[in-house]
């Protein structure tokens, strides 16, 4: 697979991420006695901090690619 | 509270029962009991998570990383985090230069000529050029402070620092996060500046300079300015998403000091070497995307990532991992999979031929060349909660992750004749062993 077919899908599905934030932000989500799931750390964006941190240094020093996720990576001296 | 209460006086009566039956002096199960409370109470505000990483690497590197973060709730709706992690690492490090036939010696970056080089170190026919004298330290700590600005703003400030014999690094970040629709979705924005100051063993090398040369000037700085952009959005009961945008710029010294690059000659064979020089600043521009999916016994996070840089990088990333609670909910499995694909920077030579001039960029670093990697993971947790509810809380657990990571060049990279035949580029193949506790 081409790595712009592939940028051109991420993009596409923002841009749809996008529209659907913008127009219907009414319709998703949940009301706070349904966060049952959602409050569970596995279910928490950067609920495995320690991990991807330990992974992003690994990553980061063996790769030309880093961050993304977070203001991740650099400040070391192995790449 | 008053439940609470109760529970701890019920805990004492079936301890002072069970040692009772038992036989044994209830007093020393009492002080356990009572030390136990006391670090629970300490702690009710604070997460901490710790962990020893191993990292070990096919005849190159090896390394021994413990970090630790723990976060504590403030009062007013804030949030102070801290972490501190600490590297050693030793083994052999690959110097750029291309495997050949013939037997290579080459000097330990702190030499000034060969005559006064303090480490020789030869590498054998057919055998990938490494400096096997290589060993770090790094340590590594950082801070950050979350603000409750209104019920549905924040600002996050954060500040981090990396201390190694050769490079330092401080950096500091800012951000801004704004909630809407019944906290429903959250719009985040960031920016960070990164400085960098880089003391090479030895010296910094004249870019493109012959390596038997020995020219090789002091420090370097590098600066960095970053910005994120990001919105996570609640799907469903059961589904969230996050998309991440981000920008950031570095300029000043971005070689690695101890990189060289091979000049080859007319029969294929070494003529000699050359420090490898990178241009002066790299802008990368990303977009990554991650959901979470989540059921009663487990949950899914897949991601994906696209990076783009000034160099002529661009690079893949997709990311799977899976959680499934056992029967019980006290033990977890979490099998991961993650597939990396980068192209080479413009600048990307493996090796050069004496009979063209050295080009302005060049650098052998694989870590520049094109390639993908696979990692497979695997991780085992259990909550750490006794039958008399000691260590309460749901988030105490003990943990163990293997990794295994593997490393592939893509296409044939065109060969000196005089090489057919040998590994140029071996695959890189490591694992990593984990052992963590979260509290």
């Amino acid at each position: 697979m081409k790595p712009r077919f592939i940028a051109l899908c991420l993009m596409g599905a923002l841009c749809l991420a996008g529209t659907v934030l913008c127009t219907a932000c009414s319709s998703l989500g949940v009301k706070p006695w349904q966060r049952d799931l959602l409050s569970r750390r596995d279910m928490q964006p950067g609920g495995s901090r320690l991990d991807d941190a330990i992974d992003e240094h690994m990553y980061f020093s063996k790769e030309a690619s880093s961050g993304g996720r977070s203001f991740g990576g650099g400040g070391c001296g192995c790449n | 509270m008053q439940l609470e209460s109760g529970g701890v006086n019920l805990r004492g009566k079936l301890i002072a029962a069970s040692c009772a039956l038992l036989g044994s002096a209830p007093v020393a199960h009492a002080q356990t009991h009572d030390v136990v409370d006391t670090i629970n109470r300490a702690l009710a505000d604070w997460q901490l998570d710790g962990a020893v990483a191993y990292y070990h690497e096919n005849g190159r590197i090896q390394a021994v990383e413990p970090v630790i973060n723990a976060g504590h709730e403030l009062a007013n709706g804030g949030q102070l985090d801290f972490n501190f992690t600490f590297d050693a690492l030793s083994g052999s490090s690959p110097n750029g230069a291309l495997t050949s036939r013939q037997v290579q010696t080459f000097a330990s970056p702190s030499a000034k000529s060969f005559a006064q080089a303090r480490h020789l170190y030869t590498t054998g026919s057919g055998s990938l050029p490494v400096d096997p004298n290589y060993s770090d330290a790094r340590v590594a700590g950082g801070a950050g402070w979350t603000v409750p600005l209104s019920r549905l703003m924040r600002a996050t400030l954060g500040g981090k620092f990396s201390y190694e014999d050769d490079f330092y690094s401080a950096t500091v970040s800012a951000g801004l996060e704004r909630d809407f629709n019944d906290k429903n979705t959250t719009v985040s924005v960031g920016v960070n500046s990164e400085n960098d100051f880089l003391q090479p063993i030895g010296g910094a090398p004249a870019p493109r300079s012959d390596y038997t040369l020995f020219e090789k000037g002091g420090h370097e700085t590098k600066h960095g300015l970053g910005v994120l952009a990001g919105v996570t959005q609640v799907m469903s009961r059961n589904w969230i998403t996050l998309a991440n945008v981000s920008v950031d710029r570095f300029s000043g010294y971005l070689n690695d000091p101890y990189k060289i690059v091979s000049i080859v000659d007319a029969s294929g064979s070494p003529a000699g070497y050359v420090y490898e020089n990178r241009p002066d600043s790299r802008t990368r521009r990303s977009v990554y995307w991650e959901n979470r999916v989540g059921w009663a016994q487990g949950s899914v996070t897949a991601d994906a990532r696209y990076m783009t840089d000034n160099w002529g990088i661009r690079s893949e990333t997709a990311e799977l991992r899976l959680r499934w609670w056992l029967p019980g909910r006290d033990q977890y499995l979490e099998p991961s999979a993650r597939w990396y694909r980068q192209n080479a920077a413009d600048f990307f030579h493996p090796w050069i031929a004496d009979s063209a001039p050295v080009p302005a960029d060049l650098s052998a670093d694989f870590r520049l060349a094109a390639f993908h990697a696979l990692t497979y993971g695997f991780k085992y947790g259990c909550k750490l909660t006794d039958h008399l509810g000691r260590f309460g809380r749901d988030t105490t657990e003990f943990n163990i992750r293997l990794e295994y990571y593997e490393q592939s060049l893509r296409g044939n990279p065109a060969a000196p004749a005089a090489s057919s035949g040998l590994d140029l580029y071996p695959k890189l193949q490591a694992f990593l062993l984990q052992v963590g506790f979260s509290y």
